[in-house]
């Protein structure tokens, strides 16, 4: 039986790995069979910020965020996505990405990667990286 | 597929889906254990056990008709549906149904905002329309309208009135089933009635007067199973002029109960009209400092309590309130300041009596006070609860969700002291964390209620403690008179038993109007202790 957060995440790359290379840590098969609409970091996280920083380094459009996703979610994601479910991908706290996963439900999409990162930033925040794109096939869950 | 109704053949089964997909359409019925998995209760208290409450399949209607045409196909193969509208209802069951191998009626799609009404301050909307939704739509058309919305905001206004659901602004508005005016209601055999005004052809007052002519049946729709509600009218609040806060504190711990009765006067006569906060800087607690060393000490002790002279006696010598009062106001500027200074009158009542101007906001927000602000209290669907209480130094595991502990206390400092005597002395017997005082929410104008979470973690044998131990504050509630006002599907059941005058007459009564309107049951089997007819006493 998968565990709650694996089911919340419903990730296929549920290892815990070594923070290294943070912008590598979205699987390369991952990262190259999206244009990602966005990639979100937490600006509350130096290893986050990195991430950010180096994403953006590739051209990729990023937002911020301070673990609060509302505002990226009400000015951004949510008109998006209504008219057309594109993948997200992110290094972000746990909250974050349990949000932004049951609201891409509502939109036919899923987490399809997943990964924990180990304890970081000194304060024991353990991050995940992560990519929500479009189920394959079918609609919404709605 | 991995479960089936209870009690119905897979033949039967695999017809009542053929005439679903026919109904809404083939990519709206969900029979994959990818697509029904995501309907599990993320916060069930029964998460990885055989108990879990899981869906067998889930259809996702698009128009009244349709929803009509699922019930019938339903009704003729006793299929058993559980009616959602968004799902996220944390805490309270999410979008899991209470009998397993129920399909899901996820309503998302019905999501249309029919009206608002700048003159009317008022809303009709379908379940699917979620508070961003209707924000949205009163923003991009810059009406002067609020919404009163929940913590977090994801929910639907539909979905979180039905389950009495409530919120931040004035009480006729943050009491959410109480600010609904009108409905339409899909029944088991999938006819269609409208309630109130709408039940006139023509009528311009559906969301104007909540009554119409006879009996007023809108309060049988919320926390029941007695038919699928796919329109709702809101009255919205007219946006203030301004806000403004301002709080009381004051010296002994008998002064609560003053305090609360001239808050109650202030709140009933509509001086003071957002939502009030209690707190203790003595005690700490939610969203105050945590206590000094010396009065955690204080209270550690054997025989330590709150009420006790020691206690007080360095509350005395440290010059530190016992408790406070923040008290809010929507309104015209020049009057709230009036009504503040009003409620410093009365509460000069109280010896020793201090207070403190709060903030002062004149409306609608600048961005920059609309970052600061707990969004609610203006009307702003939020997400940001979900952001606190990640991994950290001082929470180094957090949970994985949490079930709410919420009774309704009488609205006296006498039952607010009264109750944290029983549940103090009710944690320790079971083992729980205490909070060294708490003190209830003030969503609801007339009565008091507390709010504690329990905690759902990875750990079965952990879960299992905390469910008994849930069921036993429950019944210890129960026998001080002190009721839930809501909780989650694994307990509805416990709950129901403690609303027991005349031999559990309301039960009885909630189970005649089961078998007349929903005689085969189909709708939201075991929903708020409601179990069909071929069912109950097998599942109670």
């Amino acid at each position: 039986m998968a565990s709650r957060r694996e089911f919340l995440q419903a990730g296929i790359a549920a290892s815990v790995l070594p923070l290294a290379a943070v912008a590598n840590n979205i699987a390369p098969s991952q990262s190259e069979n999206h244009d990602f609409y966005k990639v979100i970091f937490d600006e509350r996280f130096p290893a986050s910020v990195t991430f950010g920083e180096e994403w953006q380094a590739r051209g990729a459009a990023v937002r911020a965020i301070r673990g609060d996703i509302t505002d990226l979610w009400f000015h951004d994601l949510d008109r998006q996505w209504k008219r057309r479910p594109t993948a997200i991908a992110g290094l972000t706290a746990h909250g974050a990405l349990f949000c932004l996963e049951r609201l891409a439900w509502d939109h036919g999409m899923r987490v399809i990667s997943r990964v924990e990162q180990v304890a970081h930033d000194g304060d024991g925040e353990r991050l995940i990286s992560w990519v929500i794109a479009p189920k394959q096939k079918s609609g919404a869950r709605i | 597929m991995s479960i089936t109704p209870p009690g119905v053949s897979n033949k039967d089964f695999s017809d009542a889906l053929r005439q679903f997909e026919e109904a809404v359409g083939k990519e709206w019925v969900f029979t994959s254990d990818e697509d029904v998995a995501l309907y599990r209760d993320a916060y069930s208290p029964f998460w990885g056990e055989p108990e879990e409450r899981v869906a067998s399949a889930a259809v996702a209607p698009y128009t009244v008709e349709q929803v009509q045409a699922v019930m019938k196909a339903a009704n003729e193969y006793k299929i058993p549906v559980y009616p959602i509208s968004t799902g996220k209802n944390l805490g309270y069951g999410g979008s899991a149904p209470n009998l397993s191998g129920s399909v899901v009626l996820d309503l998302k799609r019905m999501n249309r905002i029919l009206d608002v009404s700048e003159r009317n301050h008022s809303a009709l909307v379908e379940p699917g329309v979620s508070y961003f939704d209707l924000y949205r739509y009163i923003q991009e058309r810059k009406l002067k309208l609020w919404i009163d919305v929940p913590d977090p905001g994801w929910g639907s206004p539909v979905g979180n009135s039905l389950d009495h659901g409530g919120g931040y602004l004035q009480p006729m508005y943050r009491n959410h089933f109480d600010s609904h005016c009108g409905m339409e209601v899909v029944l088991a055999n999938g006819d269609v009635v409208r309630t109130g005004m709408g039940a006139m052809p023509g009528a311009q007052t559906w969301q104007q007067y909540k009554f119409g002519f006879g009996p007023w049946i809108d309060g049988m729709f919320s926390q029941s199973n007695f038919g699928v509600v796919t329109k709702m009218g809101f009255w919205l609040m007219p946006e203030p002029d301004a806000y403004l806060t301002g709080t009381v504190t004051v010296p002994k711990y008998e002064d609560l109960i003053p305090m609360v009765d001239i808050l109650t006067f202030l709140e009933n006569s509509g001086v003071s009209n957002g939502m009030p906060g209690l707190g203790s800087p003595l005690l700490g607690g939610f969203m105050m400092p945590p206590p000094a060393a010396e009065v955690t000490a204080l209270l550690s002790k054997p025989g330590g309590s709150a009420a006790s002279a020691e206690l007080h006696q360095y509350a005395q010598d440290k010059g530190i309130p016992f408790w406070s009062c923040t008290v809010k106001f929507y309104g015209p500027a020049k009057a709230i300041r009036e009504q503040w200074e009003y409620a410093k009158e009365k509460f000069s009542a109280i010896p020793g009596a201090k207070f403190q101007d709060g903030e002062f906001y004149k409306l609608p927000l600048t961005p920059d006070q609309f970052d600061k602000v707990h969004k609610p209290e203006f009307g702003l669907p939020s997400l940001e609860t979900f952001s606190i209480g990640a991994r950290s130094p001082i929470n180094p595991t957090p949970t994985n969700g949490h079930i709410w502990f919420s009774p309704i206390i009488p609205r006296t400092g006498e039952a607010v002291l009264e109750a944290n005597k029983v549940f103090s002395q009710a944690a320790r017997d079971f083992g729980l964390p205490i909070l060294s005082f708490s003190l209830p929410s003030t969503y609801w104008m007339r009565a008091f209620i507390f709010i504690f979470g329990f905690p759902i973690t990875h750990d079965i044998a952990t879960n299992k403690k905390n469910r008994e131990s849930f069921k036993q504050l429950v019944r210890i509630a129960g026998e001080h008179g002190w009721g839930e006002y809501r909780t989650a599907p694994a307990f509805q059941d416990a709950v129901m038993d403690t609303y027991s005058f005349n031999n559990h007459a309301l039960r009885r009564f909630h189970e005649t109007v089961k078998d007349a309107v929903d005689p085969n049951g189909i709708i939201s089997a075991g929903r708020y202790g409601i179990w069909p007819k071929h069912l109950r006493g097998t599942k109670a």
